[in-house]
């Protein structure tokens, strides 16, 4: 991890309330899948904003973030050229091992970015199906970048884009067909977590799911990110994680 | 360049900046981004005689120009910290201060016991707004601020003792004169005012604790008056924080009457501030002519009214 003052390339509007920005590093970051950067808005905001790393190349990191309030209202008018403070990358991040071959993605709102990150670390090597699922037709983003997945159901809440339902239920409904994984990788909020712990539990999968906390430091020193493990015990959503197993955190 | 190292109650930092309380963890995480052994001191995250789990999620929000915190003393135990980051936290080279809270009087004489002469100073929250049990009620009325300071010094035989001081009283200066009374070497201020951060969506508190401790940059007028008014109160010496950015607001504190300064928040909002200010500090008493940053200590002049 470093604090990089980053140079913003573009920041767009790619769905409702969802925007993307591109930064340029003078060096490489080494950004693995499913980690995340800490984004210095400046002004009166004394936190950082703690946003998913969605594409990564060289020197170019991409995130893309929803407009919840002045933080990201802030983000969302800083034009290209300008710079600033991103420190990353952060968190431990997914890892999908050698025997893994058969990878399934389950995302739903802003969490379908972190799993774009995936795609591209595992996509060549892997089949990989992304379960996809969006608010209505007007929060579908990232379908050019899903495409590339060996398989890809997007589905809505609302059915105005592709079938109605939700990722879980789409992923479990291929699940039921016999496309069966190796491994679940998914992001999203947590009564959607909550609905695919207890269908891997019952089909014995196995899953790891990247979790959303406010953070202060970003880094592990301030716990204020934590959350509850099965164990009793309590996890740095940002330095533990945010990636963990789902059978070792309590939804 | 200018000389920096400060000597309070007998111990020597490199300089007056402080990694506060809470904000720095055991100092692990920062040292991953720059060598803490550059630091005057790190105060530890809140140290009590059992692990505790802390306060259920969001613990932090935000407010402009402040943020609002409610962790409630979440750390593993003073024992865990002896056992498996106290070696390594002195290897560092900076000044290890280590910072305490308890339920009971007796829990501050035990804790201040297990580490006396193992760190170089001791910190006694006895402020902490977050927790029913993390020393607050011995924090706002001035006969028990100089009870507990008693009973902690009296485990803190051999190390020096800091008091901190909590903002939300009647008066600041009499607690730290009554601090002072009960045997600290030194007080520290200001913690967190107690604030509220509301949802209008949801119509809730953002943090899960309701009420949670303010700080940041929008705090420091207020402490720096009180950190002032204890300066003229007690004759013992005085850490300032609250709202410390850079090295210039560092340098109000100290013309206040601080000695040293601790800095919390801005160690999120920049990760590398405490060097910044550091680097700040010499820069600028090289271009004011200082030669040694004691010199600044309570200098400062009021207006005639």
């Amino acid at each position: 991890m470093k604090d990089y003052l980053a140079t913003v390339v573009k920041n767009e509007r790619i769905a409702e309330n969802i925007y993307e920005i591109t930064f340029q590093t003078e060096e490489d970051v080494p950004v693995r899948a499913g980690q995340f950067g800490d984004i210095s808005v400046g002004g009166t905001h004394l936190l950082r904003r703690p946003i998913a790393i969605c594409k990564a190349e060289g020197n170019l990191v991409t995130y893309c973030y929803q407009i919840k309030g002045e933080g990201t209202q802030k983000l969302k008018t800083v034009r290209a050229g300008e710079q600033l403070n991103v420190l990353m990358p952060l968190g431990n991040g997914f890892f999908v091992e050698e025997k893994e071959q058969k990878v399934a993605l389950v995302g739903g709102g802003v969490g379908v970015f972190p799993l774009i990150s995936v795609l591209r670390a595992y996509g060549k090597e892997k089949e990989i199906s992304a379960y996809i699922g969006y608010r209505n037709k007007d929060a579908v983003c990232g379908v050019d970048e899903f495409e590339k997945a060996t398989k890809f159901v997007g589905v809505t809440d609302d059915g105005s884009w592709g079938e109605k339902m939700n990722s879980v239920q789409a992923f479990a409904k291929d699940l039921q067909a016999g496309n069966r994984p190796d491994v679940v990788l998914a992001c999203g909020p947590t009564p959607m977590l909550r609905a695919l712990k207890r269908l891997v539990e019952e089909e014995k999968l196995a899953c790891y799911v990247s979790l959303e906390e406010r953070m202060g430091c970003g880094i592990g020193a301030c716990l204020v990110c934590v959350c509850n493990l099965t164990n009793g015990a309590r996890a740095r959503v940002c330095k533990d994680g945010p990636v963990f197993n789902v059978n070792d955190v309590a939804l | 360049m200018a000389n920096l190292s400060v000597k309070i109650c007998g111990v020597t930092l490199k300089n007056p900046v402080i990694g506060a309380s809470g904000t720095f963890g055991f100092g692990r995480e920062f040292n991953e981004l720059y060598d803490i052994g550059t630091l005057g001191g790190v105060s530890t995250k809140g140290l009590t005689l059992e692990p505790r789990f802390g306060n259920p999620v969001p613990r932090i929000a935000e407010s402009r120009g402040v943020i609002l915190n409610a962790v409630g003393l979440q750390n593993p135990g003073v024992e865990h910290f002896i056992e498996h980051d106290l070696e390594w936290l002195k290897n560092t080279g900076t000044c290890v201060i280590a910072n305490v809270a308890g339920k009971t009087l007796d829990d501050y004489y035990q804790i201040c016991a297990k580490l006396d002469g193992k760190v170089d100073m001791i910190e006694l929250n006895i402020s902490c707004p977050n927790v029913k049990s993390g020393g607050m009620a011995f924090g706002i009325k001035p006969d028990t601020v100089e009870e507990v300071t008693r009973y902690a010094k009296n485990g803190a035989k051999n190390t020096p003792l800091i008091v901190k001081l909590s903002p939300n009283v009647e008066s600041i200066a009499e607690n730290a004169r009554r601090a002072e009374l009960g045997g600290a070497d030194c007080v520290s201020l200001i913690n967190t005012l107690t604030g509220m951060a509301i949802d209008i969506e949801r119509r809730r508190p953002i943090i899960a604790n309701n009420t949670g401790g303010v700080s940041g940059a929008g705090v420091k007028p207020i402490a720096v008056r009180m950190v002032y008014e204890v300066a003229q109160a007690v004759k013992i010496p005085v850490i300032g924080m609250g709202g410390i950015t850079c090295a210039e607001d560092a340098i109000e504190f100290l013309m206040a009457g601080a000695s040293a300064v601790q800095v919390g928040t801005a160690n999120f909002t920049d990760p590398f501030a405490m060097p910044k200010i550091i680097q700040g500090l010499h820069t600028w008493c090289d271009k004011h002519g200082v030669a040694d940053v004691n010199e600044l200590v309570g200098t400062l002049q009021l207006n005639e009214k």
